[in-house]
């Protein structure tokens, strides 16, 4: 029993917070055309074979588990990854066919993720992406996005787009099981969790820093005791994720309620935590060139994803937990 | 990371698994009054003479030596058992007197008072707030002046727990009398039998009287119970409060997982004041779920701080996280099921064991005030976790 990362779990974790730092940091949201994955970027990220993480070796990945692709996603979170970073790699899973599963694999060919909303479908992700992937608790498919005319609609989340889809295309591969929905589930509780730490850990920093009325802001206690508050939800939505982690690694039969669980408390965690570093910071917090609202907003389109509120409160009423 | 249980882990809840389904008393605990201590020693012994005393214990000292996961397999199988309540008049010798003399005590002590704790003929009482000294501990001003072998104890000691049942109490006086703050304190055994001891009960708010004055008038304890240095007490202190905090509420922590499939089985059978089921009510399916989550995320949470101490021998800085999220999450299912219960609730004659929920109810301010405010608690998170400037 070990419930924090630990010997190459830490490494892995380490090498993707500094490479996402590089190539992907929070920082490009403030630049135009900032929303999803350019073609570079994927092809940065597939060249080092991250959309690879939890595929088997056998199908050209690293054949790591669910446990590290929290963590590589966790790290995604902190710099506000778009969603197709997560498609990406779900696709890479579903995909039998080799040519066509490297090509993805690889981020040569780009997949976007496609949600159902109402008789449409609801696209986020870069429009130069070949595919799309619609995931359900018991199916996936990946349409082939070329050709198809979509809406483009407006987003509130500079780092991702939405378009909307009338009609669905023929799918070039399907799989059955929920396996890539839950490995969807984890990656976005992940995020969300990542989004959470770097909300309370920008809110430290100022309060070690800001000065009002000749003190530390930090030192004011309507300003320290929200930031517990702020530990306190990530420590437990954390603590959770790797508990959800680590049963779907180890095969649990339980592992989708505790995915449950984490996703909720993600959800909640990365949105109250991404409110109060707004409110703490005062002015400087609502301006554009800040990235305080970007966590918000990127908590908002995520949290909505793979079970929001409602959805695995529902589901969690009921549910049984092994011991 | 990892979820296993070891073979031995495993043996070990299934052996708790059948001694409590076949041992667990099927009377009720009395509400008040020296036959409730009564029923905790009787218990206590019992656990005891069958080898399940000391938990938290190491071997030497007559405990069971367990791993902290194991730990947590006994409380959630107490849970599973619906055992007595583990915070009763037992509480405080099993949880952090006895811990304490095992960590700061002399040989002497530990031969004397440590059996006597295991086997329940001994309770203590924790003696360390005042009137003017709660958050604020290191303000007490309880004197003890040292003459010969003796210390001489005069002053008031406040909220002290089921003083009048307890035998023994963890003490902490000011030694030197032209100290400040946290030096010039001394932590010492008292005898609750000595003379010039006078206890005077407070009622509560749950219509008890577990909490009381203690006066001290001219108290004299030979200097042999001194537990660490004269005027060395915080640190004996910090020992004692590291404990409480530590793992103090483990088996809360576990239990709320359990309380909260009780309520959902109730709503599945009480009717809101409109006629509907409580469970078809959408607005306490989600509340319920919701807490659902949160126990398990305390439980993962236990796990993972349990296994960092198993692994590095030294508990991390997170007991503060985990008494807020416990205390609030306590208190939230209380008034959902409050809320649920309608006038039934209100129907509350201070016996925690025929209104179980009114008096946890009742409870969640005790939880939420007494070892630690949750705003202290908050003020330990702010300075240790995020080591932001300090507030005082
Ligand atoms: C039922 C019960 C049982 C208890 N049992 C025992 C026992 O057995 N033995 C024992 O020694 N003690 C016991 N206590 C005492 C308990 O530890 C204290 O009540 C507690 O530490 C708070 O101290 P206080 O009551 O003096 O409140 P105060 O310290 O006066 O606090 C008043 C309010 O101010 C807040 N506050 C204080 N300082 C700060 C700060 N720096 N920043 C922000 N907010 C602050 C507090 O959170 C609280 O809301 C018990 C208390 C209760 C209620």
């Amino acid at each position: 029993m070990y419930l924090a990362p630990d010997g190459d779990e830490l490494g892995i974790a380490q090498a993707a917070a500094e490479f996402l730092a590089e190539a992907m940091s929070i920082e490009r949201l403030h630049r135009a055309a900032c929303a999803d994955m350019s073609a570079d970027l994927r092809h940065a990220l597939g060249g080092m074979g991250w959309f690879a993480l939890a595929l088997p070796e056998d199908a050209g990945g690293s054949g790591l588990s669910a446990v590290e692709h929290a963590l590589f996603f966790r790290e995604v979170g902190r710099q506000c990854g778009p969603v197709d970073v997560l498609a990406q790699c779900l696709a890479a899973t579903i995909v039998e066919d080799v040519t066509l599963r490297s090509a993805i694999a690889n981020g040569d060919a780009g997949v976007a993720l496609a949600v159902e909303d109402g008789t449409r479908l609801r696209i986020f992700g870069s429009e130069n992406a070949a595919f799309m992937l619609q995931l359900g608790r018991d199916r996936s498919d990946l349409y082939p996005l070329e050709n198809t005319a979509s809406e483009p609609r407006a987003s509130l989340d500079p780092a991702t787009s939405i378009r909307l889809l009338d009609r669905v295309p023929t799918a070039v591969a399907s799989d059955t099981g929920d396996c890539a929905w839950r490995l969807g589930q984890l990656g976005t509780a992940a995020m969300l969790v990542g989004i959470a730490e770097a909300s309370l850990d920008q809110i430290v920093d100022y309060a070690k820093v800001r000065e009002t009325f000749g003190k530390k802001i930090g030192s004011w206690q309507a300003v320290r005791h929200p930031c517990a508050d702020m530990a306190v939800r990530l420590e437990a939505a954390r603590a959770q994720l790797w508990f959800a982690a680590t049963a779907m690694k180890e095969g649990r039969g339980d592992a989708g309620v505790h995915l449950d669980a984490a996703k909720y408390l993600a959800n909640q965690a990365a949105l109250a935590n991404a409110d109060t570093n707004i409110q703490l910071h005062g002015g400087i917090g609502v301006t554009d060139e800040h990235h305080a609202h970007l966590y918000l907003k990127h908590a908002l389109v995520l949290a909505r994803l793979f079970g929001g509120r409602r959805e695995v409160l529902g589901r969690l009423l009921h549910a049984e937990v092994e011991d | 990371m990892d979820l296993q249980y070891s073979d031995s882990d495993r043996d070990f809840r299934q052996k708790a698994r059948t001694w409590l389904a076949a041992n667990v008393p099927t009377t009720r605990r009395p509400a008040n009054g020296h036959t409730s201590a009564q029923y905790d020693r009787d218990w206590q012994r019992k656990l005891y003479e069958h080898g399940w005393a000391g938990v938290a214990w190491p071997k030497e000292f007559g405990g069971l030596g367990l791993t902290g996961l194991q730990q947590v397999l006994w409380y959630e199988e107490m849970a599973r058992a619906r055992a007595p309540h583990y915070i009763n008049t037992t509480y405080v010798a099993l949880m952090h007197a006895g811990p304490t003399l095992i960590m700061r005590g002399t040989e002497a002590q530990k031969a004397f008072h440590l059996p006597k704790i295991l086997s329940g003929d001994a309770l203590w009482c924790q003696g360390f707030s005042e009137p003017n000294a709660g958050s604020d501990l290191a303000s007490l001003k309880a004197r003890g002046t040292i003459d010969g072998d003796d210390i001489v104890v005069s002053g008031a000691k406040m909220w002290t727990t089921d003083a009048q049942h307890a035998d023994y109490q963890e003490l902490l006086v000011r030694t030197d009398p032209d100290s400040q703050r946290h030096k010039g304190l001394t932590w010492i055994i008292c005898d609750m039998k000595s003379p010039g001891i006078d206890i005077k009960p407070i009622r509560t708010m749950l219509n008890d009287e577990h909490i009381n004055m203690v006066f001290y008038d001219d108290v004299r304890i030979p200097k042999s119970n001194v537990v660490g240095e004269i005027n060395g007490g915080w640190a004996s202190a910090l020992a004692t409060l590291s404990l409480e905090r530590g793992l103090g509420f483990i088996g809360d922590q576990l239990e709320l997982y359990e309380r909260v499939g009780r309520a959902t089985d109730m709503a599945g059978k009480l009717r809101l004041e409109d006629g509907t089921l409580a469970i078809d009510d959408s607005s306490i399916r989600q509340k319920l779920a919701a807490l659902k989550a949160d126990a398990l995320a305390i439980r993962a949470m236990t796990l993972a701080d349990i296994a960092e101490t198993d692994r590095t021998g030294q508990p991390g800085p997170k007991g503060s996280m985990m008494k807020l999220l416990v205390t609030s999450a306590h208190k939230a299912l209380s008034e959902l099921v409050g809320d649920m219960m309608g006038w039934d609730f209100l129907e509350f004659d201070g016996d925690r064991t025929s209104h179980p929920w009114t008096y946890d109810y009742l409870w969640s301010w005790v939880f939420s005030i007494s070892g630690g405010t949750n705003e202290i608690q908050r003020e330990n998170i702010a300075d240790r976790v995020l080591h932001l400037p300090r507030a005082r």
